[in-house]
């Protein structure tokens, strides 16, 4: 690393700038859209930092946790509460009071992780899966017994405070500490830990440490999310933190490939953007939908044969499009043959809306059939991959020799 | 002075089992100890009691004068003793760079808050971390394949990467668990002299296990051997070679 | 801290022997679940988060049975028969084997050479798939349920626990003699007399005072009578699904213990590659886990459905009996069969007695508390041990 303190400090100031910048002019863009869009931009830099932060405990750390939905509660419920007992006292407005309610929340979620962290201790795999899921429906169960939380029904949230930047802003930083974990070697531990846990332990490495230190940063970014929800949505219940949420963090994280930040944060931008989208759906008529799911079975039945026996990459190409021909085939002669079939002709038509969770629950299943990996692997975008992708081949690695 | 490690009837049961029955050995700094004995003889448990995997029944293990009985493995690591596993375990994901950087990580000067926030210090420590690394892989030899994922690497590559990220965290005694195994003899010769330039040029003691004879009565300097959790022998390799209770352990009774 | 005697002091100590007896009876269905986690972990070691929908889908098809048998919403039968109950059993069973094994085939089959996570992660999958895929297909909203008709067994059983009082009974007898003497009293006069009972004379109002009088009297001195005493009352239908349970138990365990399939399946769950090199068909012998868990678990859906009267089915049925029974299999020690019958039954008592205590808010909360206290201090489960990573 050359150049000295001044050197570093300039960058660091000049890249904080740069983020603040871009944030600022998304929120400006925002401003000037509809409210439908407005609320998709929040969201997704919302699902940004989820994916990334679940990320961080499950794909670099390795500790199989499915249970994210409730640090988010923790985080929207401590703002929540926080707006009511103080916001009329603090005398801050607009983004600094959410600034406030973001640490509130992240402080709160922390205490959480702590709480989630330290039985994942003892535990690997599965057992930690389901003790994170049960400890968060406890919290889901005990929020919706306090009548001061507003019971089942949930509470009101005021102030309202839209701030897309603040949200993008969180997103960033989320995104930054997760990289800098990757750049740095104490930060390397972590994937030392999800790699074996014996022998960083034998290595010098203070597993407990590592692993409590991820779910603490995990959910304290999960808990600052929340405030910024529960301040963007005006109101919180613990019908919005069910573990259908969880799954959907998790597949996000699973679809971008465990480990890999850029593919967490990419996949919660489409996995949250899609199913939005399928709200404004028309009514499909069950034929199509039959057709749809029987013509997904055969597009993965041959691209699945294909993965498992042609290993050279180029020679599966025509394999590729023989399976989206005859799922595209299978679609419109089942779709035709069905809509004339006595039973389903009749049978109601289904709201897109519907459908949301069966996409999610399909792209689970069928990833994990085609590519267990997920899309990026563990890979993370860089300029040198982009100048590989684009066909240069030899890349020099100097990073080392230098 | 007192010896650099010492086990005092160190006992571990697994329920009914006595792995390792009140056994007593002390290695002298600067010694090439080698520990020996048939399949099942406890060795790799004496090995998981000194680093704290399992705690004794009983007994006591001393290193550098002090107790470490019950101490977690990463404190004794970071007391001075690194180790190797029988049953190769490297960070897979990681490359071959990566793996020694994580061992040196132990010695690394930047806290985990300041690598978080990516600051000077953390940049300058990784940086450090990363040239003491490649120091260290060029004298195992693995210096060109820095770069590859360790999963990929080869079987006797793996086993010098091993004792690589043990070097890596700077110990005064390393425990190497069967170093040679699975090496064709040129790789184990080869190995041989770097274990000994281990000792020599850098000081470290040496604890290790071993099946392949040749490579234990060449390299050790004293061994201490194993059966059924007991103590049979113990001496330099002219002795071990010629004791009846040891070739009787190996060979099983004359006919 | 202190206990909350003021809650130890108030809860209904009378009603206990009740309770326990719904919580084991509840507990069943649980094993029944229970039975089908514990066996595909003790193959596979995979939790088969699917196996709730398994069950869920197993109560659809006794519910599609029953409509075929004639008891539909709109026009139900008036009478049946077992033979009724035992053919919606046996359907469900099958129609829970086939999606258990297409299941494992499509699904689990192709992940077994990955990571367990994958594994895992397919589970999870499935399971929101079959959950929000169902509500495309199946009838959902409203939720449907089988009608109570199909059952044949109504009413109850009672079971004494002790004597009611000699004294009180025999006074209750008196009563309840002296009362219908009265009340056929007031008839004879309403017949004779042929007056509207809305509209008496002096005479057919003291007849008709004294006759509800008595009656009232009756009634106390029956109250008093029956509380001297201790009884469980039982509904006839849950006691059959008690014994069908007990009877599909040990099928299970002469299955498992003492045919060539179970030995075959206790060797794969000892040592799935070891199994393979000894020649044992290890996919066969998965296929056949499955079937027996999926086929256990339908039982306990078309049992849950029918004899539980009123049970509303919807494709989230299968989620927290799946997540109760998982527990109970954990709780009993995973992997072993016994373990889970008692780990069901542990986790129906337990339900029934947190909602007796007045906590009904946290029924299904008690599942993950027991989950993560034993998986803490005892992870091998009750009757498991624990197993040490080999370094």
């Amino acid at each position: 690393m050359a150049g000295g303190p001044a050197k570093f400090w300039l960058v660091r100031i000049g890249s904080i700038a740069l983020a603040v910048a871009a944030c600022l002019l998304l929120e400006s863009f925002a401003k000037g859209q509809s409210s439908f869009v407005q609320r998709l931009m929040l969201l997704a830099g919302l699902y940004v930092t989820l994916a990334v932060s679940l990320n961080l405990i499950n794909g670099i750390t390795g500790q199989f946790s499915i249970g994210h939905a409730a640090f988010y509660q923790v985080g929207a419920y401590t703002s929540g509460f926080l707006a009511a007992q103080m916001y009329a006292k603090s005398g801050l407005v607009g983004a600094p009071w959410l600034v406030v309610v973001m640490l509130a929340g992240a402080l709160a979620a922390c205490l959480a992780g702590l709480l989630v962290g330290l039985p994942s201790l003892r535990l690997r795999g599965d057992y930690l899966a389901i003790v994170t899921l049960g400890f968060g429906e406890i919290i889901r169960i005990v929020v919706q017994n306090q009548q001061q939380l507003g019971g089942a029904y949930g509470m009101n949230v005021r102030p309202l405070i839209q701030n897309v930047a603040v949200v993008w802003l969180l997103a960033i930083l989320c995104i930054a500490v997760c990289r800098n974990l990757l750049k740095t070697a104490q930060g390397l531990r972590f994937l030392a830990v999800r790699e074996d846990e014996i022998a960083s332990s034998a290595m010098g490495v203070n597993v407990t440490r590592i692993k409590v230190t991820a779910f603490v940063i995990g959910s304290a970014f999960a808990g600052a999310a929340g405030a910024l929800l529960a301040h963007f949505e005006g109101f919180v219940s613990p019908a919005m933190f069910t573990m259908d949420l969880s799954f959907i963090i998790l597949t996000m994280v699973v679809l971008g490939g465990t480990g890999s930040i850029t593919g967490s944060a990419l996949a919660a931008v489409v996995l949250f953007y899609l199913p939005e989208k399928m709200r404004d759906l028309p009514n499909i008529p069950m034929a199509n939908v039959i057709a749809g799911l029987i013509s997904t079975v055969v597009a993965v039945a041959i691209v699945k044969r294909a993965v498992d026996t042609v290993h050279d990459r180029k020679a599966r190409i025509p394999r590729y499009a023989l399976a989206a021909g005859a799922s595209l085939l299978t679609f419109f002669a089942l779709g035709l043959i069905l809509s004339k079939a006595p039973g389903v002709s009749v049978a109601p038509s289904i709201e897109g809306a519907k459908l949301r969770l069966v996409v999610f629950a399909i792209t689970l299943v069928v990833l994990m059939l085609l590519r267990p990996q997920g899309v990026f692997a563990h890979h993370e975008f860089s300029w040198s991959w982009v100048n590989k992708m684009l066909g240069k081949k030899d890349v020099p690695q100097t990073e080392v020799a230098a | 002075m007192s010896a650099l490690l010492q086990l005092k009837d160190a006992t571990i049961r697994f329920g009914g089992l006595v792995a390792v029955n009140a056994v007593n050995f002390e290695v002298e700094k600067g010694d090439l100890f080698g520990l020996i004995g048939p399949n099942g003889a406890g060795k790799t448990t004496c090995f998981n009691l000194i680093t704290g995997v399992y705690k004794p029944t009983s007994g006591d293990i001393l290193f550098k004068g002090s107790p470490i009985t019950g101490t977690p493995s990463n404190k004794i690591c970071d007391l001075g003793i690194a180790r190797t596993f029988q049953n190769i375990r490297l960070f897979n994901a990681l490359s071959v760079l990566e793996n020694v950087v994580v061992g040196g990580c132990l010695r690394g000067r930047a806290s985990l808050l300041s690598s978080l926030a990516y600051l000077p210090n953390a940049i300058k420590d990784t940086e450090d971390l990363k040239q003491k690394a490649l120091e260290i892989l060029r004298i195992m030899d693995l210096e060109h394949v820095a770069n590859v994922r360790s999963a990929d690497l080869a079987y006797g590559m793996q086993r010098r990467l091993e004792i690589a990220r043990a070097m890596a965290t700077e110990p005064d005694l390393l425990l190497l668990d069967e170093p040679a195994a699975g090496m064709n003899p040129q790789e184990s010769e080869d190995l041989m002299r770097t274990v000994r330039r281990v000792r020599d040029e850098y000081g470290k003691t040496v604890l290790l296990i071993e099946h392949d004879m040749r490579f234990v009565m060449n390299l050790c300097e004293k061994i201490f051997v194993l059966d059924h959790g007991e103590q049979i022998a113990y001496g330099p390799p002219s002795v071990i070679r010629n004791d009846p209770q040891v070739i009787k352990a190996y060979l099983g009774e004359a006919v | 801290m202190t206990l909350p005697l003021h809650l130890v002091a108030g809860l209904e100590m009378a009603t206990l022997p009740q309770q326990v007896a719904n919580g084991i009876l509840l507990g069943s269905i649980y094993a029944l679940i229970a039975l089908g986690y514990t066996m595909v972990y003790g193959v596979l070691k995979l939790i088969n988060f699917a196996h709730g929908e398994v069950f869920m889908l197993g109560a659809y098809s006794a519910l599609f049975a029953s409509w075929w048998l004639g008891y539909t919403p709109n026009n139900a039968l008036s009478g049946s028969s077992p033979l009724n109950l035992f053919l919606m059993l046996g359907f469900s069973m099958f129609a829970c084997s086939v999606v258990g094994v297409v299941i494992e085939r499509f699904a689990y089959r192709p992940m077994r050479s990955q990571p367990r996570i994958a594994s895992l992660i397919t589970a999870i999958g499935l399971s929101l798939l079959l959950q929000y895929g169902g509500q495309l297909f199946l009838p959902s909203a409203p939720a449907p349920n089988i009608d109570s008709k199909v059952n044949p067994y109504q009413g109850n059983v009672e079971i004494p626990l002790k004597p009611k009082d000699g004294a009180f009974v025999a006074k209750a007898e008196e009563s309840a003699k002296l009362a219908t003497v009265s009340k056929e009293a007031f008839d004879t006069y309403i017949k004779t007399s042929g007056r509207d009972p809305f509209n008496l004379d002096n005479e057919g109002l003291a007849l008709r005072n004294a006759s509800q009088e008595k009656e009232r009297e009756a009634k106390a001195l029956l109250d008093k009578a029956s509380d001297s005493g201790l009884s469980i009352s039982l509904p006839k239908g849950q006691l059959i699904m008690f014994f069908t349970t007990l009877v599909l138990m040990a099928i299970l365990r002469y299955i498992v213990l003492y045919t060539r399939r179970g030995r075959a399946m206790r060797a794969v769950s000892h040592d799935f590659d070891s199994a393979a090199l000894m020649g044992i068909n290890v996919n066969s012998i998965v296929t056949f886990t499955f079937i027996l868990g999926s086929a256990l678990a339908g039982a306990g859906a078309m049992m849950n459905a029918t004899f539980l009267s009123g049970t509303k089915i919807d494709t989230f049925f299968g989620m927290l009996p799946g997540v109760k029974a998982f527990v109970a299999a954990v709780l009993g020690g995973i992997g072993n069969i016994p373990g889970a019958v008692l780990g069901g039954l542990l986790m129906g008592v337990a339900e029934t007695l947190v909602v007796w205590a007045g906590y009904d808010a946290y029924r299904d909360a008690v599942a993950f508390v027991i989950l993560i206290v034993v998986l803490l201090f005892r992870p091998g489960g009750l009757l498991g041990s624990a197993k040490v990573e080999k370094v």
